[in-house]
C-alpha cells in the first residue's frame, strides 16, 4: 500500500491541542473511571461500556489477532440459528405455541450474540425473521401485546419488509384498534405498493372498520 | 567622509531583526488553529491515546484494539455528520443567513478528520499489517450492529409504552420472553454458548414455562415436549410483568 503523504502540521497541531487525557483505571480487560471505578460515571463524565463490551468480545475470540473483515463469518452460528428456526416452525405448525415461542427466543438470542464485526446484514435478516415468526406465534396464542412489541422491533430493524408491517397490522387488529391497523398497513404499502398480502388485509380491515 | 559603516550596520540590523521576527511569528500563527473547532471534543481518540500512554501496567492488547475500533467507529459517524452539515451549510450560505466563518470552520474540521483517518489507519497497521485496510469496514459494521442491538435492548421499554398506549392485555408468557433476547444482546452476555438450541443455555434464556393462565391442553403439550427442561426456573426479569 503506498505511503500516504504526511498530514499538514497545522492540522496535527490542532489535533494535539484538542487532546485531553482521560482519567481511567485498568482492571483486567476493563476500563474503569479513575475516581470511582465505574464503567459509566456521570461525575467523571465517562462512558466505557462500549469499549469494555468490545474488549470482552475480542478476548473471547483468541483465534483472531485482530477483528477479521466483515465477510469472514464462521457457519456454526447461522446453523444454530436456522436449527432453532426450524424447531420453532414445526412447533408452530403443530400449534404448540409455547414451544415455538421458546425456540424462536433461543434463536433470536443466538443471532443477537453474533460478534459485532460480522456483516450486519446477516444478523439483521436472522433476527427480523425470528422476531416476525415469534410475533406470529404470539398472535396465534392470543397475546397481541407481545406480538405488537415484536413487530415494532422488526420494523425498527428492517423497515421496508412487508411482513413486519403486515404482522403489526394483525396485532393491532387483534387489540381492536382498526384505525391504527390500517395505518400500519398503509405504511407497509408505501414501501411495497403492489404487495398482495397487504392489499387483501387492507380490504379486510376496511370491512371491519366499516362495519363497526 | 565619515565611515558609513555605522548607519548601514544600523539599518541592516533593524531590517534583519524585523524579517526574522515576521518569519517566526507567521510560522507560529500558521501552526495554530485559525477557526473554531467544529466538534467540541473527541472522547474516543482521547481514550485511545490515554490508553497508549499507560505504562504501569500497560494496557492489554484487547483493550487497545477495542479502543481503536471504537475510535474508527466514532470517526465514521463524524464523517457522516460533516457531510450532512456541509450540505446544510451550503444551502444556508447561498441564502446568506450565515457568514463565511462557519464555512471555514467546517472545511477545517473536514481536513482534520482526513488527517485523523490517516492516523487511525497507521495505528491499525501497528497491530497487524493488514488491519489498516479493513478497520473502517469493520467499524461501519460495528455501527450497524450496535443499532440493531439497541433496538433489542429497547424492547422492554417499547413494551411498557405499548401497554400505556393500548392498556394491559392478556398475557400468558408475559414480558420475560421479550426480555430474554435483550438479555442475550446485553453487554454481560457477549458470547452465549452456541449449543444446540433445544437445551436452554442458561437460566436467563428460558421463559417461565406453563404458568398461570395457560390452556390445559397447551400446558400438557409443553410439559411433554420437554423444552421446559429448565423446570420451574424463572427469569429474574420476568416477575415484574404478570397480569
Amino acid at each position: 500500500m503506498p505511503v500516504p503523504p504526511p498530514p499538514d502540521p497545522a492540522v496535527l497541531a490542532a489535533i494535539e491541542q484538542d487532546y485531553k487525557p482521560v482519567p481511567l483505571r485498568l482492571n483486567e480487560n476493563q476500563v474503569l473511571c479513575d475516581g470511582h471505578g465505574l464503567e459509566k460515571c456521570g461525575e467523571c463524565e465517562v462512558d466505557f461500556v462500549a469499549v469494555n463490551q468490545l474488549a470482552k468480545m475480542i478476548v473471547s475470540h483468541p483465534e483472531y489477532a485482530v477483528p477479521p473483515p466483515p465477510n469472514m463469518i464462521p457457519p456454526q452460528r447461522s446453523q444454530a440459528v436456522s436449527k432453532a428456526k426450524e424447531e420453532g416452525n414445526s412447533a408452530y405448525k403443530a400449534r404448540r405455541y409455547p414451544q415455538a415461542l421458546h425456540s424462536y427466543t433461543i434463536g433470536a438470542s443466538i443471532a443477537a450474540a453474533r460478534p459485532s464485526w460480522e456483516h450486519s446484514q446477516v444478523s439483521r435478516d436472522e433476527i427480523s425473521i425470528l422476531l416476525s415468526n415469534r410475533a406470529a406465534a404470539y398472535f396465534e396464542a392470543g397475546e397481541f401485546m407481545n406480538s405488537l412489541v415484536d413487530t415494532e422491533a422488526v420494523i425498527a430493524i428492517r423497515k421496508p419488509w412487508s411482513k413486519g408491517h403486515y404482522r403489526k397490522g394483525k396485532a393491532l387488529l387483534g387489540l381492536g384498534k382498526g384505525e391504527e391497523a390500517r395505518d400500519a398497513i398503509l405504511t407497509g404499502l408505501s414501501y411495497e405498493p403492489t404487495n398482495q398480502e397487504l392489499l387483501t388485509f387492507l380490504a379486510e380491515i376496511e370491512n371491519k372498520i366499516g362495519r363497526g | 567622509m565619515a565611515s558609513i559603516l555605522a548607519p548601514v550596520l544600523y539599518v541592516a540590523i533593524l531590517l534583519g531583526s524585523l524579517l526574522i521576527f515576521s518569519r517566526v511569528y507567521r510560522r507560529r500563527l500558521a501552526s495554530q488553529r485559525k477557526f473554531d473547532p467544529w466538534f467540541p471534543s473527541h472522547p474516543e481518540r482521547d481514550l485511545y491515546v490515554t490508553l497508549l500512554q499507560q505504562s504501569n501496567p500497560p494496557a492489554p492488547d484487547a483493550v487497545l484494539k477495542a479502543a481503536l475500533l471504537r475510535r474508527a467507529a466514532a470517526d465514521l459517524v463524524r464523517i457522516q455528520r460533516i457531510r450532512e452539515d456541509k450540505q446544510a451549510l451550503q444551502a444556508l450560505i447561498q441564502k446568506g443567513s450565515v457568514g463565511d466563518d462557519l464555512w471555514n470552520s467546517c472545511l477545517a474540521a473536514e481536513k482534520e478528520l482526513e488527517a485523523e483517518l490517516i492516523e487511525v489507519v497507521g495505528e491499525a497497521n501497528t497491530f497487524h499489517e493488514q488491519w489498516g485496510q479493513i478497520i473502517f469496514a469493520t467499524a461501519s459494521e460495528l455501527n450497524a450492529n450496535e443499532k440493531i442491538k439497541a433496538v433489542l435492548m429497547n424492547m422492554p421499554k417499547m413494551r411498557a409504552e405499548a401497554e400505556l398506549k393500548y392498556g394491559l392485555s392478556k398475557t400468558i408468557t408475559a414480558g420475560p420472553v421479550a426480555g430474554a433476547v435483550a438479555a442475550a444482546a446485553s453487554p454481560s452476555n457477549p458470547a452465549p454458548p452456541v449449543a444446540s438450541p433445544s437445551t436452554p443455555a442458561s437460566a436467563s434464556l428460558s421463559p417461565p414455562p406453563s404458568s398461570n393462565g395457560f390452556d390445559p391442553s397447551d400446558a400438557e403439550s409443553s410439559t411433554s415436549a420437554g423444552a421446559s427442561s429448565s423446570g420451574k426456573q424463572t427469569k429474574k426479569k420476568g416477575k415484574k410483568r404478570k397480569t
